[in-house]
């Protein structure tokens, strides 16, 4: 069975005319980064705090190929996250080549070694799955204090240099503009890759492995290049991480980030890769701008996280969808009940 | 490997990992998963212990007792609060427990955090005597405790799942929910006193491997790792089997350090887990079952 057989047949067709795929999520995403983006100004706060929201937004839409759409919980992310970053260190303080060039390969090692890391535990899923790759990010960072002489040890590498494209160096706004931007454009990327036949392979792989095996689609493989994906994006988070705060340390990103990055598509909604970045503003929010101490905000998101699981499975988006289906719903029979 | 001291340090490492093993085993048996909020559980013991102790001046034993009540009722909470309800609506798939024992698993550390302050609290010691000299080597009070409560927990729960009729309920509910559910047997209760049992175990292990190291509000993930590859690389096959396993990585824990230096026990770790996962993911103990 070829991939066309698996296209998805049309749904109703009021989702038909709608819309182009994925575009009704880019322009509400697009909106929201704009409103945002206008909020944050000349803030340097501000642009610290939508710097984190990026970072987050990339490491859970990195998680989101592989765990909600693949099904498999790898949670070696703060890694590769960790890759991105020290590609974006270690090309600043020890060569002298364009910056740029981190860019491309941090994501680049990071798929390497996802791939690697794939195949070593291509056997394993659920708790084993889970259990290894948390081992890894923990080997990865105790690697990262060890080997001194590249990473620099505990203290880290720091005074990184600034960007220079062709002889341009953006300021640290447009740099956060750009990162913004990123982030749009990955998740529309990856909301169009969900719809598309190849989307619907891997969420039938999750559902159903066997049958998709069974019409010769090669699972292992598809689940190397699902991994591979997630972890470059998720270097390109470490890397823009990085850059805008000028230093890494093996304590930049840790497993606590991990664990944020699988709650975030709960809390923001699985069912679209907006619900992710929804999810990563919303993190960010609670866990560093809330009023209180930064500990009661991760708490109560935490709590968040688990009254969301028990009570709107769907996640926040999920939930305005549901509202807006039921509103229409409502505004439509009322001139016919009338 | 002939310096006693470090074997011993090891065999105390071993017992606690073994404690935490057999609390996974006991939710294994019953409910059929692991319950990743194992650790958390034993920080949450230690931790509260301490804590009550240094704030509110408490001798050690009902400090502790509170903590061993708080655990359980956490435990209990798991069960009944998030995975119960959650495995109801998402039927046998395995990740919605998971990411639901990773919420929980986050949410202890947080809460710990949040109420007992993030920095290391020093454990309290439960023993009352001084250390025993035994030849050359020199055996803490703790280190006494540690392993005798370890043995004795073990052989309560061996004996307890053979010859009691809630043991027997225990495996019968674990080796399939719906049949057991089919038969009329009291699954819901049964699930939840495996819990309950697991909290305690893991409270006890974490009160009393404390004074150790010291423990804080993140210890729990680490520990809650060396519990699940203790219980893999254990086996399923009988209860001793978790404290194999346990005593496998407590090996690992003591010798790798002090042989390649400070950090190579982690990597140890993630070796064995790689190994074991990879070419004996049944454990080293199988119960084989006649076809």
């Amino acid at each position: 069975m070829s991939a066309e057989n698996l296209r998805p047949r049309p749904a109703p067709a009021r989702w038909d005319l709608r819309r182009v795929p994925g575009i009704g999520g880019l322009f509400l995403g697009s909106l929201a980064a704009a409103l945002i983006m206008f909020w944050v100004g000349s803030d340097g706060y501000r642009q610290t705090l939508v710097t984190s929201a990026v970072t987050y937004a990339l490491i859970a839409l990195g998680m989101y190929v592989p765990y909600l759409m693949a099904g498999s919980l790898s949670m070696a992310y703060s890694a590769y996250a960790g890759i991105g970053g020290y590609a974006v260190g270690l090309v600043s303080t020890r060569t002298g080549l364009p910056l740029a060039v981190a860019w491309l390969v941090g994501p680049i090692v990071a798929a390497l070694v996802a791939v690697l890391l794939g195949l070593v535990t291509r056997r394993l899923s659920g708790f084993f799955l889970a259990a290894v790759t948390l081992l890894f990010g923990m080997a990865f960072s105790a690697f990262l204090i060890d080997a001194e002489p590249v990473s620099g040890g505990s203290g880290g590498l720091g005074n990184l240099r600034p960007l220079n494209l062709f002889g341009w160096t953006p300021s640290h706004y447009q740099v956060v503009l750009g990162s913004v931007v990123v982030v749009c454009v990955i998740a529309f990327l990856l909301d169009r890759l969900r719809l598309s036949p190849w989307g619907v392979i891997v969420r039938t792989m999750r559902d159903a492995p066997r049958a998709v095996e069974a019409a010769g689609v090669r699972v292992p493989v598809l689940n190397l290049v699902a991994l591979a994906l997630g972890a470059a994006i998720a270097a390109v988070g470490g890397a823009l991480f990085t850059y805008s705060a000028g230093s890494i340390t093996p304590d930049t990103f840790t497993l606590n980030i991990v664990f944020l990055a699988i709650f975030m598509p709960l809390i923001g909604g699985a069912g679209t890769p907006w619900g992710a970045v929804a999810g990563a503003v919303l993190a960010v929010e609670l866990t560093l701008n809330f009023p209180a101490f930064q500990a009661s905000g991760t708490l109560l998101l935490a709590l968040g996280v688990l009254v969301i699981m028990l009570l709107a499975p769907r996640g926040v988006l999920g939930y305005a969808d549901r509202l807006r289906v039921r509103t229409w719903a409502l505004l439509r029979k009322e001139p016919h009940g009338g | 490997m002939t310096d006693l001291q470090l074997w011993l340090s090891a065999v105390e490492i071993g017992c606690f990992f073994g404690m935490l093993a057999l609390a996974y085993h006991l939710v294994h048996v019953g409910a059929g998963f692991f319950n990743f909020a194992i650790g958390p559980y034993a920080m949450m013991g230690g931790l509260c212990t301490t804590w009550l102790v240094i704030t509110y001046d408490l001798a050690v034993w009902p400090a502790a007792a509170i903590a061993v009540a708080v655990t359980v009722v956490l435990s209990a909470l798991t069960e009944l609060g998030v995975v119960r309800p959650v495995q109801r609506r998402s039927g046998g798939g395995e990740l919605p427990a998971l990411v639901a024992v990773a919420a929980v698993l986050f949410t202890i550390q947080q809460l710990a955090g949040y109420v007992f302050g993030y920095p290391t609290l020093p454990g309290q010691s439960l023993a009352t005597f001084g250390p025993v000299t035994v030849g050359d080597v020199t055996v803490q009070p703790t280190s006494l405790l540690m392993i005798g409560v370890a043995l004795i927990c073990f052989a309560l729960v061996a004996v307890w799942i053979r010859f009691t009729r809630t043991g027997r309920l225990l495996r019968a509910v674990g080796d399939s929910n719906h049949a057991a559910a089919l038969l009329g047997l009291p699954v819901n209760r049964i699930r939840l006193i495996a819990f309950v049992l697991a909290g305690f175990v893991a409270a006890l292990a974490g009160i009393l491997f404390a004074p150790k190291a010291g423990v804080n509000s993140l210890s729990g993930l680490a520990w809650s790792l060396s519990g699940f590859l203790a219980v893999v690389v254990g086996g399923t096959g009988s209860v001793w089997a978790p404290l194999v396993g346990g005593m496998l990585l407590g090996l690992v824990e003591v010798f790798l350090p002090y042989y390649f230096g400070g950090q190579a026990h982690v990597y140890g770790m993630l070796l064995i887990a790689l190994l074991f996962f990879a070419f004996k993911p049944q454990g080293l103990f199988v119960r084989t079952v006649r076809a």
